[in-house]
């Protein structure tokens, strides 16, 4: 009998998921094992464990996922797994905390794709905003933008203080170069898009960020992208399914479209399952996040 | 169509091991599902829900993994499983807590297969010194070598408690059939000089034995680190040996390292594994059958 493919989930939430494991299944793992409330010092033993009882053909049948809301935990714990491997005992990791990473790659391939293709721009000539900054999507999809070479502001809708924490650390890990504002009324909002040429929406979902009367005062809006599949929409008059359809109400922004939320959904959800496909199909150990998960939404938009 | 092998796998801790996971996927389980900061107290009703809900047929392809940290209580957890359960709704049970009793099993096959290969010898009558002993791996090591005949003495840096383990090892685990002693660590240097075998069964990263001691033991024949990482538990181990000769031993005495005794123990906890799978009866399963297949598979590699 030929080894199942076993994929070990690790996950510093009391539960691991759903989401992840239906994915993990329909991707093609066979066998499915959840290990919740993990801390980041149990990551170390935990690998080993999982390396040490396969033989090298086992090996390569047997994957390590990390989950969780945290997506500067879930980077140390896939950190934290490197070391613990020990040549030929090497495994795949992906970690994609809430589906974050993913998102966030989807979001911003989609976007980046609209820029070109409208406008005939790249990210690096470009002016970001992200609203809902300071959450797992939000900051992710700063830290991708960022280092694309787009001029990225992670904006909260409470405290500038929460917005430039997670700017300077993040910039600090990932090398990015993020500032962080605050918005928190409509006119802190038209302030902020007065230069702007793209919106990433990474709000809760069900919260409208900019209305119809904010985009009317935009002047140089090219993109906006929004994740938020739950009405109402998180940028007025994107409907879930555009990708790149002329937004009305920014009329003052010459040729402006937007991405909407299952748009940059469909790019996530064949973005996960073919990096989760990867761990089983690759011949040497894989390890993804973000940065990785961007590249390969890049060739899938 | 067949009913899945289903393998219900307990631990006291927060998680199970991946180790153990992997083992029981290759090992033919076709379902593994995870119970975890199990309290000895909820084991009857987890097991009656296990036997309950499945025909006496069913149940054959239906078993309980019993894993945590500690040795007594997963023997009492296996006990308050196997009296939890009427014929004919049964199902075998197999506690292997951390790997320990697979990881000791394989250690003491080991080394009677040295005894045996370079001395001529077995375990019988021998004196063991299990240095850092008090830990799961050298209490069901102490118990299975103690089983085998061998005179065995748990040498902890706290006396007293090695004695309770001691006590412990000879009373609950080997029924009080046998006499396992005790030792001081301090007092190291006198039980060398009647020692055969040293099994080495400390905290990774600290020297229960030194060379000097090594060198002024007069009948030393094999000694067992099971510490993968460096420094050795016993000075000069490595971790590939596996029968290699101990340097500076002047009793020509053997070494056996973590990966030789990993190997065994991965067979081990393999068959017995497989062995629920197939058994027609229900089987409780500890460190005894754990010695009995490790032994069994190092016949068959001879």
């Amino acid at each position: 009998m030929s080894k199942r493919s076993i994929l070990h989930m690790f996950d510093p939430m009391p539960n691991n998921s759903p989401f992840d494991i239906n994915m993990a299944l329909d991707a093609g793992f066979d066998v499915l094992m959840p290990y919740s409330n993990v801390k980041l010092e149990n990551i170390q033993n935990l690998t080993q464990d999982a390396i040490f009882s396969r033989s090298p053909s086992g090996i390569k049948k047997t994957g390590i996922f990390i989950g969780g809301r945290d997506i500067g935990l879930a980077i140390d714990m896939l950190q934290a797994t490197q070391p613990a491997m020990v040549p030929p005992f090497e495994i795949s990791v992906f970690a994609d905390p809430s589906g974050a990473y993913t998102t966030a790659a989807a979001l911003v391939a989609c976007v980046e794709k609209a820029l070109r293709d409208v406008h005939g721009k790249a990210l690096s000539d470009c002016k970001a905003l992200v609203f809902g900054g300071t959450g797992p999507v939000g900051i992710a999809t700063g830290i991708i933008a960022s280092l694309q070479g787009a001029d990225t502001v992670l904006v909260d809708h409470l405290s500038a203080e929460t917005a430039n924490d997670a700017a300077k650390q993040y910039n600090r890990r990932f090398n990015a170069n993020m500032s962080g504002a605050v918005a928190r009324t409509d006119a802190d909002k038209i302030a902020l898009l007065a230069d702007a040429d793209i919106v990433f929406c990474t709000a809760k979902a069900g919260i409208r960020v900019l209305s119809a009367a904010v985009l009317a005062q935009t002047r140089q809006l090219k993109v906006a992208g929004d994740v938020n599949a739950v009405p109402p929409a998180g940028i007025e008059g994107i409907s879930a399914n555009d990708m790149a359809i002329p937004m009305l109400h920014a009329a003052q922004s010459p040729k402006a479209v937007g991405v909407g939320a299952l748009a940059v959904g469909n790019v996530k959800y064949q973005l996960q399952h073919e990096l989760l496909k990867s761990m089983l199909e690759s011949d040497k150990p894989v390890v993804i996040d973000f940065r990785e998960a961007f590249g390969k939404a890049r060739g899938l938009v | 169509m067949e009913k899945p092998f289903i393998l219900h796998m307990l631990t006291t801790a927060k998680n199970l091991s991946p180790f153990d996971v992997n083992m029981a996927m290759d090992a033919g389980w076709i379902q593994a599902v995870p119970y975890i900061n199990v309290e000895p107290s909820e084991v009857r009703g987890l097991v009656q829900d296990a036997i309950f809900s499945r025909s006496p047929k069913g149940l054959k392809r239906t078993a309980i993994f019993i894993g945590g940290r500690e040795t007594k209580q997963a023997m009492d957890m296996l006990k308050l499983a196997k009296n939890s359960m009427f014929p004919p709704f049964e199902v075998s049970v197999f506690a292997d807590p951390s790997g320990a009793f697979t990881t000791a099993a394989g250690m003491v096959a080991a080394v009677e297969k040295e005894l045996a290969d370079k001395f001529g010898t077995t375990l019988e009558g021998k004196n063991i010194l299990a240095l850092g002993g008090t830990g799961p791996v050298g209490q069901a090591a102490a118990v299975i070598a103690a089983q085998a005949g061998a005179h065995v003495r748990i040498v902890g840096r706290q006396l007293d408690k090695a004695q309770r383990t001691a006590e412990l090892c000879s009373e609950e685990f080997g029924d009080g059939k046998i006499a396992i002693t005790a030792g001081a660590d301090a007092d190291k240097a006198e039980y060398m000089q009647t020692a055969d075998i040293v099994f080495a069964t400390g905290a990774a990263g600290i020297e229960l034995l030194g060379a000097d001691l090594i060198a002024a033991a007069p009948q030393l024949k094999v000694v067992a680190d099971v510490n993968a990482v460096p420094p050795a538990g016993i000075a000069g181990v490595d971790a590939f040996d596996n029968g290699k000769p101990l340097a500076g031993s002047t009793s020509g005495a053997v070494a056996i390292g973590a990966l030789a005794i990993g190997n065994i123990k991965y067979q081990a906890q393999s068959r017995l594994l497989k062995r629920m799978l197939e058994c027609d009866k229900p089987l409780f399963l500890h460190f005894e059958h754990a010695f009995e297949v490790a032994r069994e598979f190092i016949k068959s590699s001879n």
